[in-house]
């Protein structure tokens, strides 16, 4: 004989077991003799323990709502400003504000220009570039490549 | 046609006080029975059933509508009274839980005559064991067998309101009932 299906008896008499289930625990019961008794008395069992749970005393079901009103409201007064909902106008407000900030903010950062970053400043050691500040001013000549090519050239056109 | 307690729930999420009032009309006398049931003192019962209620109001929100609202709101209600329950424990070692509503008398704390086959036999008396024994099962066994036979709710239900498996819920069932009908037989 198979395992007693003990778990499955009270799905069993609610009718919840899948058909092959069911077929299952019909066909155990009908060999078990324990478990076809195990069946009448949960049976039995299931109908009384409504009776013997009993009911709550009576509630006065206007008085309850009332005080579940009044719960509420006082659970609203605990809830925090930051927690509760903002008005659509103030938030759009708040929104604008802090959007003019960055906007401003942003400019003044690119007033400023690009700050020195530590290579180039360990670069412009190595080479002691910044310690003659003429020849760095002038560097920009040297990026006018027409004029370096034809260097010669102007120089005769100078002599002559 | 009345509105749906899913449709309801929705509305309570849109601010809808109109609808939280009339979903707490239809549920405020199982949720106080079902937290009687499981706290067995109506102080009790009320507070945790009104909280119940007032965390729905807070939560309707996140209803997402995959089950039910009754197992959904029943999952609410069981927690907060198994919460409710292990909280207030350590009290109840100290003191005796004198408005308990089914407190035992001094004279039923007395042993029954064992020759008396009246009493043996008496219904009554046999219900008012059985409603002990309810008492004294697991929290969670308890709280299954009440889903069960108070709401009449399905294994598949009761999974959900008790966030487990089917086949647990099926043991929790099988380990009461097997208890509570030890307190019968002896009877």
């Amino acid at each position: 004989m198979a395992r007693h299906p003990d778990d499955d008896l009270v799905p069993y008499l609610r009718g919840e077991l899948s058909p092959a289930e069911r077929e299952r625990v019909a066909r155990h019961l009908e060999e078990c003799p324990d478990c076809r008794q195990d069946t009448e008395l949960l049976r039995d069992l299931l109908g009384n323990l409504a009776h013997a749970i009993g009911q709550p005393p009576a509630v006065s079901w206007a008085r309850y709502r009332a005080e579940l009103r009044d719960k509420l409201d006082a659970r609203r007064q605990r809830i925090g400003w930051w927690r509760r909902p903002m008005p659509l106008a103030l938030s759009a407000s708040l929104a604008g504000v802090l959007l003019l900030l960055a906007v401003w903010g942003g400019r003044e950062l690119s007033r400023s220009g690009d700050p020195i970053g530590p290579d180039e400043v360990v670069m412009g050691q190595e080479f002691g570039l910044l310690q003659d500040l003429r020849t760095v001013e002038r560097l920009d000549l040297l990026e006018d490549l027409e004029v370096l090519r034809n260097l010669d050239g102007l120089a005769s056109e100078h002599q002559g | 046609m009345e509105p749906a307690d899913e449709a309801l729930c929705e509305r309570v999420a849109r601010r809808d006080e109109a609808a939280f009032d009339l979903l707490v009309s239809r549920y405020q006398e199982r949720a106080y029975r079902l937290a009687w049931s499981i706290l067995r003192n109506a102080e009790d019962a009320r507070d945790v059933s009104q909280e119940a209620f007032i965390r729905l109001h807070e939560m309707a929100g996140s209803f997402r509508g995959r089950s039910k609202f009754s197992t959904w709101f029943y999952r609410i209600l069981v927690n907060l009274c198994l919460d409710h329950k292990r909280k207030h424990k350590w009290w109840k070692l100290w003191v005796r839980d004198d408005d308990d509503d089914r407190a035992e008398t001094i004279l039923d704390r007395q042993p029954a005559p064992v020759n008396d086959p009246v009493d043996k036999l008496s219904r009554d008396e046999t219900l008012k064991a059985l409603g002990s024994a309810v008492d004294r099962l697991a929290p969670r066994q308890r709280a299954a067998v009440l889903l069960r036979v108070q709401e009449d709710m399905a294994t598949y239900d009761i999974a959900r309101v008790l966030k487990c498996s089917e086949a647990t819920v099926r043991v929790h069932l099988h380990r009461a009932l097997a208890t509570l009908k030890k307190t019968v037989e002896k009877r």
